[in-house]
């Protein structure tokens, strides 16, 4: 019992953080970003890169990871997104089209097996019978700062304020003075970032391969689709949610079905509440 | 040289022609109103102004063309405007849509912020409350607080009484004149609500499908009887 709460709670931060790079490009770009996986993929390999083969330290190749997820978001949004403006279905088409040619490059370039990432802090701690690596309650601990920190972002400055206020009437922002260009330009490049931080440690958790990108973007959707487009708060919680339906799942019924009631769920939701539990669409 | 000079504006939303061959200028230090029906183009010429519409034609702030300007860049140049449906950020609080509208006015917080609640003691009460929850006059202060947090010279506001009881007009109205007399702004607003315009404005311009048909003093326009009937609903 303990044993499931703690790894509900270690996979619930890291889900959360996952999720909030999608929700924040969603709200304030209103763009369905299904490319968003590939910044998972590109993060854990940039890591995989710098920190293992280069061998340069690992909080430097978390931050290497960040760069290439930023950059990676930037030209997504300069490339794609803005000379595609307004057309949803184009942008969807050629963003999922770029998430699989991410994934083409990454065999070319690491080859098509999977890769062991080295834990960012080794050793184990046992809790009542839980085995729990340092490396996972370290993502899940700097999860919940990243989000923290977002959240006093959004809320406390003006580059904050100013991404709100685009999610919310773009046209209320745009006589504020605010350049909607800028602002979601930066909101890209952070969701990059965020992404490919998320992918570090999506990855020390699982394995390090060509198509894991798909994981994490059903994650990303099944939150935003349970919580609504909404707050950084509403994403927390339905983190939770789908953290803990994987976790008892894998506990009380089968390890191998644990992603299937997560999609079952996005489903039923999608029936049920299509506007989702919290649903609204501002940040 | 008048502080705000539009010449030859002609505006389109898609195909269609919104405004036609529209010049106004605006002297500073006055308050200006434009009257017209609905779907007249009242808000597409203030959208114009602000760089929100396709046009042709020229516009002119303190003789510097801002005819290609972007829309931060007139912003910060000095002018404010409330649109008339307010597009104010419904689940920010009463505060944080102020703090946006000083997002090209940082300098300037305190000062505005300051006078804003001066001018309206109510949104100092409910700093805290979502506009989502807020009455429309509470929405229209708001608005008219956030045009202020940048700071302007020139505020714009598209009819700020639409839906607003008599008593909050009769505020509004007094806001506006104090915004002109003790903070040295001009104000150029759109009404569909005459006497009103009439009793605000020392120059008034009237709008009719997209052209400008007649202008002048309150007096001149109330003794034309043409306008009088068409335009102020008396004869």
């Amino acid at each position: 019992m303990l044993q499931v709460l703690i790894q509900g709670l270690l996979l619930s931060g890291l889900y959360a953080l996952i999720a909030v790079g999608f929700t924040l490009i969603f709200s304030v770009g209103r763009v369905l970003n299904l490319a968003y996986g590939a910044y998972l993929l590109i993060g854990g390999y940039a890591y995989f890169y710098f920190a293992q083969t280069l061998g340069m330290p690992k909080f430097a190749g978390v931050l290497m990871a960040g760069i290439f997820g930023c950059v990676l978001g930037l030209l997504k949004f300069q490339l794609i997104v803005k000379p595609l403006k307004g057309n949803h279905v184009a942008i969807e088409i050629s963003t999922l089209i770029l998430a699989v040619f991410l994934q083409s490059t990454v065999i070319f370039v690491f080859g098509d097996s999977s890769k062991i990432l080295l834990p960012i802090i080794p050793g184990v701690e046992r809790v009542a019978g839980a085995a729990i690596p340092f490396s996972n309650l370290f993502a899940a601990i700097a999860s919940w700062i990243i989000l923290l920190s977002l959240w006093w972002f959004v809320r406390s400055t003006h580059m904050g304020r100013a991404m709100q206020a685009v999610s919310m009437d773009a046209k209320g922002a745009a006589i504020s003075g605010v350049d909607a260009n800028r602002v979601n330009m930066f909101t890209w490049g952070l969701s990059g970032a965020l992404g490919a931080i998320a992918g570090v440690f999506f990855a020390s958790y699982t394995q390090l391969y060509p198509g894991m990108w798909v994981a994490p973007l059903i994650i990303a959707v099944a939150v935003v689709i349970v919580g609504g487009i909404g707050s950084i708060i509403g994403t927390l919680i339905v983190a939770h949610i789908v953290g803990f339906l994987e976790i008892l799942t894998s506990a009380y019924i089968a390890p191998e079905l644990r992603g299937v009631f997560t999609m079952l769920l996005i489903i039923v939701i999608l029936v049920w509440r299509p506007s989702g539990l919290f649903g609204r669409e501002e940040l | 040289m008048a502080m705000l000079d539009i010449k030859n504006l002609n505006a389109f939303y898609g195909k269609a022609q919104a405004l036609h061959d529209v010049s106004l200028s605006v002297e500073e230090g006055s308050i200006i109103a434009i009257v017209g029906a609905n779907g007249a183009g009242k808000s597409t010429l203030l959208d114009s102004i602000m760089g929100l519409t396709q046009f042709t034609g020229d516009i002119h702030l303190d003789g510097r063309s801002i005819a290609s300007a972007r829309t931060r860049d007139i912003v910060a140049s000095g002018v404010g405007y409330a649109p008339e449906r307010f597009n104010l950020f419904p689940y920010m609080t009463v505060r944080d849509n102020l703090m946006v509208g000083a997002y090209t006015a940082r300098g300037d917080i305190s000062r505005n912020l300051d006078m804003v609640y001066r001018l309206f003691p109510r949104l100092k009460e409910r700093e805290k409350q979502e506009t989502s929850s807020q009455s429309g006059g509470e929405r229209q202060m708001v608005s008219l607080g956030r045009a202020l947090m940048s700071s302007p010279r020139l505020l714009i506001v598209d009819e700020p009484t639409i839906g607003l009881a008599p008593k909050v007009c009769l505020e509004i109205a007094e806001v506006l004149k104090r915004l002109r007399d003790d903070f040295s702004l001009t104000v150029l607003i759109t009404e569909q609500n005459a006497n009103f315009a009439l009793s605000l404005a020392e120059q008034v311009q009237v709008l009719e499908s997209g052209q400008l048909v007649a202008s002048g003093t309150p007096a001149e326009l109330s003794s034309d009887e043409r306008l009088a009937a068409a335009y102020f609903g008396h004869a």
